[in-house]
C-alpha cells in the first residue's frame, strides 16, 4: 500500500467514527439548543441502543439495520420519561444539580444495564459481514458504506423536520427565545420532551451503527463517547447542528491522524487538544454566536 | 450557560471518568480474630465490573471453587491442630486504579483478610501495592503479569508475591518460538533466503502490561541476536475498540506475523478487524489472558489460524501429570458456574490453595509468618505445569515458574468457534503448527 493509499484509508476510518460522534453530538445540541441542559448521561443512551439492537438481533435474528428504527422509537419512550421525571423538576434550579443529576443518571443506566444484560462485552456479526466495496483505490467494508449513507439520511431527516414540519419550527423558534415561543403561544413544555426524546432517539442510532459495526460494546461503553460528544459542540458551536456535524467529521480525522502521527493513546486525549485550541482561538466554537 | 462552566465541568466529569487515582492513608492495623473462631479470611481482588470484568469474574468464581474444595476436604490446620474453614471476601477493583485502590483498603481494614489473592491488571494493581507494603498483608498476584509487581524499589513489595509467569517471560518465549518455529514454517512454505528476517509487528496496550511485552520482545531480540526485525510498534489505550489506523499503518509494514499485547475485549476485535475489515491475513500472536472462552466465541472464524501463548486453556490440556487435575477443576467449575474458567482464573484457584498451604505450614494466620511461609514453600503443583512440578517463589523477586505453551486455533464451522490444539513445545503438542491457505507472508517491497 503506497502512502496516499494509507492516508485515503485512515481518513475513511475517520469518516466512520465520526458518523457515530455525530449522532451522539447533534442529539446532544438538540436537546441543549431547547433546554440549554447539560446531561453528561448522553452517552448512556448509545449503550442503550446498542444493547436494545443487540437484544432484538439475537431474539429475532433480524437485520440489525432495520432495528435501528425500533431502537430510536424505544430511545425516544425512555427520554421522554428522563425528561419528564427527572431533568424537568430541576429546570431553571442551576447547572450544578443538572450535572449531579446527569452523573447519577450515569450510575444508574451502567448498573441496570449490567443487572439485566451483564457487564461482560459482547458483539454482534452484521449480515454483511466481510463483504468488501471498492471506493476508489481502496476496497472497504460494505457495513462502513451503508453506516455512511444512515448517518447521512438520518441527518437529512432532521434537517427536514427541523425546516419542514409545525414541530420542528416550534423547536427551532424554542431554541431561539424560549420566552418568546412561550409569549406566541408554543407550549414549550411539550418541545422540551419531544427534543428531549429525539436527541436520545439519534444517540440511539448511534449505538445501533455501533454494533453492527462490529465494535464491541458493554454498560461503559458510554462514558468516553459522551464526554467527546461536550467537546465536539464546544468545537462546533453550542445549539448548532451544522456545527456538531462539522465538529463530529473533525473528531473522527483528528482521532485517527493522532493514532498515526503521536500514537494510539492520543486517541482520545486529542479531543481535549482540539478544545482547548478552539476555546482559545475561537471561543464560540466554528458555527456558534456571540452570547449563546 | 458561559462557556467555561461547561468546560469546566466537561474536564472535571472526563477526570473522572477517564482516570483518577486517589491515595488512601492507612490507618491502625487491627489483628485480625478470624482464624481463633475457625476462619482464615481470603479476600480475593478481581475485577467484577469494568472492562476487565470477563476476566474478573472468572478469577472470583474459581476462587469459590477452590475454597469449596479446601473446605470439604477438611478446611486448614493450624498449629494448635485445629482446622480452619476459608472465608471469601470479594473486592472489585472496578477496572480502575481508584477501584483497585478501594477495594484493597476496605479488605484490609475493613474486613481484615488474613491474605490477599488476585489482581488482574498490572495498571490497576501496581496503584494500590502502597497500601500492601504499608498493611503488610501477603498478596499472591495472580494475574497481573507485569515485572514491576514485585521488581519496583520505590516502595516494600515483600509482602507480594508473583503467581502467574510475567512479561518478561512469556514475551521471551513467544518470541522464541517465532524465531524457531514461525521461522521454519515460512521457510518450508516459501523457500526463503536463510538470512531472510522474519518481519514482526507488534501492536500493545499503553500500559505497564503491554510496554512489558514490547521490552520483552525487544530484548529476546537484541540479547540473542535474533534474525527478527521490529517493522511495526503501535501502541492503544486500554479499553480501546476500534484499532483500524493501527492495523492499517501495521499492514503498510508488511509484516509476517503480528504480536498482539492485548486483554481479550481488545485482542477479539484487533484480529476481526484487521482480517476483515483491513485484509490483514497474518498470523496473530496472542498473550496468555486471551485463552478465555469469550475469547473464543468473539473471535469466530477469524481466529481461524492465531496463536496462543498458553499454560491453562478452557478446552484443551497437556497429556500427563496436570491433564486430570485440569479436567476435575473444569469440570467442578462448570457444575457450579455453567460455564469453563480461564487461564486467570486458574491462577486464581491455585492461588487459594497457595495461601492455605502457607497459612497451615505457618501454622498461624500471623501476617510475618505466613509471609515467611511463603518464601520458604515448596508445595506440588495443582493444575497447572510448573517448572520442577513444584509451586516456589524465586528468591529475588519471589515468582513462580511456569511450563508454557503455544496453541493454535482452528475454525470448527458446527459451533461457529475456534478451537485450540497445542503445537510447541514437541513434548507437549497434539498438532504441528501450519500456516493457513489465506495466509500472506511479509515484504520488504
Amino acid at each position: 500500500m503506497d502512502t496516499l493509499g494509507i492516508f485515503l484509508q485512515i481518513i475513511f476510518w475517520g469518516l466512520y467514527a465520526g458518523c457515530i460522534y455525530i449522532l451522539l453530538a447533534t442529539g446532544l445540541n438538540l436537546i441543549f439548543g431547547v433546554m440549554k441542559i447539560v446531561n453528561f448521561a448522553h452517552g448512556e443512551f448509545l449503550m442503550i441502543g446498542a444493547y436494545i439492537t443487540a437484544t432484538v438481533f439475537f431474539l429475532t435474528g433480524i437485520n440489525p439495520y432495520l432495528i435501528i428504527l425500533l431502537s430510536m422509537l424505544a430511545l425516544i419512550g425512555i427520554g421522554a420519561v428522563i425528561e419528564r421525571f427527572c431533568f424537568r423538576p430541576i429546570l431553571g434550579t442551576g447547572k450544578l444539580n443538572e450535572i449531579f443529576l446527569s452523573i447519577g443518571l450515569i450510575y444508574i443506566f451502567q448498573n441496570g444495564a449490567a443487572m439485566i444484560w451483564g457487564d461482560s462485552w459482547q458483539s454482534v456479526k452484521s449480515p454483511y459481514d466481510g463483504i468488501t466495496v471498492p471506493v476508489g483505490s481502496l476496497s472497504v467494508p460494505l457495513d462502513y458504506i451503508l453506516i455512511m449513507l444512515f448517518t447521512a439520511v438520518i441527518l437529512c431527516g432532521l434537517y427536514l423536520f427541523l425546516k419542514k414540519t409545525t414541530i420542528g419550527m416550534q423547536m427551532r423558534a424554542t431554541s431561539q427565545n424560549r420566552k418568546g415561543a412561550m409569549l406566541v403561544g408554543i407550549n414549550v413544555e411539550r418541545i422540551d420532551i419531544i427534543s428531549f426524546g429525539l436527541g436520545c432517539a439519534l444517540a440511539a442510532a448511534g449505538g445501533t451503527l455501533w454494533v453492527v459495526s462490529g465494535q464491541v460494546f458493554n454498560p461503559y461503553m458510554g462514558s468516553i463517547p459522551a464526554v467527546k460528544a461536550f467537546a465536539i459542540i464546544i468545537l462546533g458551536g453550542l445549539g448548532s447542528i451544522p456545527g456538531a456535524i462539522i465538529g463530529g467529521l473533525l473528531m473522527g480525522l483528528a482521532e485517527n491522524g493522532a493514532a498515526v502521527l503521536l500514537g494510539g493513546i492520543w486517541k482520545d486525549a486529542i479531543s481535549f487538544v482540539i478544545l482547548i485550541v478552539a476555546l482559545v482561538v475561537r471561543p464560540t466554537g466554528l458555527f456558534g454566536e456571540k452570547g449563546e | 450557560m458561559k462557556y467555561s462552566t461547561l468546560v469546566i465541568a466537561v474536564l472535571l466529569v472526563a477526570a473522572a471518568l477517564i482516570a483518577g487515582c486517589s491515595q488512601q492513608q492507612a490507618t491502625t492495623q487491627q489483628p485480625s480474630a478470624a482464624s481463633s473462631q475457625g476462619i482464615i479470611k481470603v479476600g480475593v481482588i478481581a475485577s467484577l465490573t469494568g472492562p476487565a470484568s470477563n476476566v474478573g469474574n472468572s478469577m472470583w468464581q474459581s476462587a469459590q471453587v477452590a475454597a469449596d474444595k479446601i473446605n470439604s476436604d477438611g478446611g486448614v490446620t493450624l498449629k494448635d491442630g485445629s482446622k480452619a474453614q476459608i472465608k471469601l471476601i470479594v473486592g472489585d477493583d472496578e477496572s480502575t486504579q481508584q477501584g483497585g485502590q478501594t477495594a484493597a483498603t476496605k479488605l484490609i481494614t475493613d474486613d481484615k483478610v488474613d491474605i490477599l489473592v488476585g489482581g488482574y491488571s498490572s495498571a490497576v494493581t501496581s496503584a494500590y501495592e502502597q497500601t500492601i507494603a504499608e498493611y503488610k498483608v501477603p498478596y499472591i498476584v495472580t494475574g497481573a503479569s507485569s515485572p514491576i509487581i514485585t521488581h519496583r524499589t520505590d516502595i516494600d513489595t515483600s509482602y507480594i508475591f508473583h503467581h502467574c509467569p510475567t512479561t518478561d517471560s512469556y514475551g521471551q518465549y513467544t518470541t522464541t518460538f517465532i524465531d524457531q518455529v514461525l521461522r521454519s514454517a515460512l521457510d518450508k512454505k516459501f523457500s526463503f533466503a536463510a538470512d531472510r528476517p522474519i518481519r514482526l509487528a507488534l501492536l500493545y496496550q499503553d500500559t505497564a502490561f503491554g510496554k512489558g511485552v514490547q521490552t520483552a520482545v525487544n530484548n529476546t531480540i537484541t540479547n540473542n541476536k535474533l534474525n527478527i526485525q521490529l517493522v511495526a510498534q503501535q501502541s492503544f489505550k486500554m479499553g480501546e475498540s476500534d484499532f483500524r489506523t493501527q492495523l492499517t499503518l501495521i499492514k503498510a509494514a508488511n509484516p509476517d506475523a503480528v504480536y498482539l499485547a492485548a486483554f481479550p475485549n481488545e485482542g477479539a476485535p484487533i484480529i476481526t478487524q484487521a482480517r476483515r475489515d483491513i485484509g490483514l491475513n497474518t498470523i496473530f500472536l496472542n498473550v496468555e489472558n486471551n485463552d478465555n472462552a469469550q475469547f473464543y466465541k468473539d473471535l469466530g472464524q477469524y481466529g481461524e489460524g492465531a496463536i496462543i501463548e498458553s499454560r491453562f486453556s478452557p478446552y484443551v490440556a497437556p497429556t500427563g501429570a496436570v491433564a486430570d487435575a485440569q479436567s476435575t477443576f473444569k469440570q467442578s467449575y462448570f457444575t457450579k458456574f455453567r460455564t469453563y474458567p480461564d487461564m486467570m482464573g486458574a491462577s486464581t484457584y491455585e492461588g487459594v490453595f497457595i495461601g492455605a498451604q502457607a497459612i497451615g505450614n505457618a501454622g498461624t494466620t500471623d501476617k510475618t509468618a505466613v509471609r515467611q511461609a511463603l518464601v520458604a514453600l515448596k508445595m506440588p503443583q495443582v493444575i497447572e505445569a510448573m517448572k520442577d512440578k513444584t509451586i516456589s517463589f524465586s528468591p529475588d523477586y519471589r515468582e513462580s515458574s511456569f511450563d508454557l505453551w503455544m496453541e493454535q486455533l482452528s475454525y470448527n464451522a458446527t459451533i461457529g468457534e475456534t478451537r485450540p490444539a497445542i503445537v510447541w513445545p514437541d513434548n507437549l503438542k497434539t498438532s504441528d503448527f501450519t500456516l493457513p491457505s489465506w495466509y500472506v507472508a511479509g515484504s520488504s517491497s
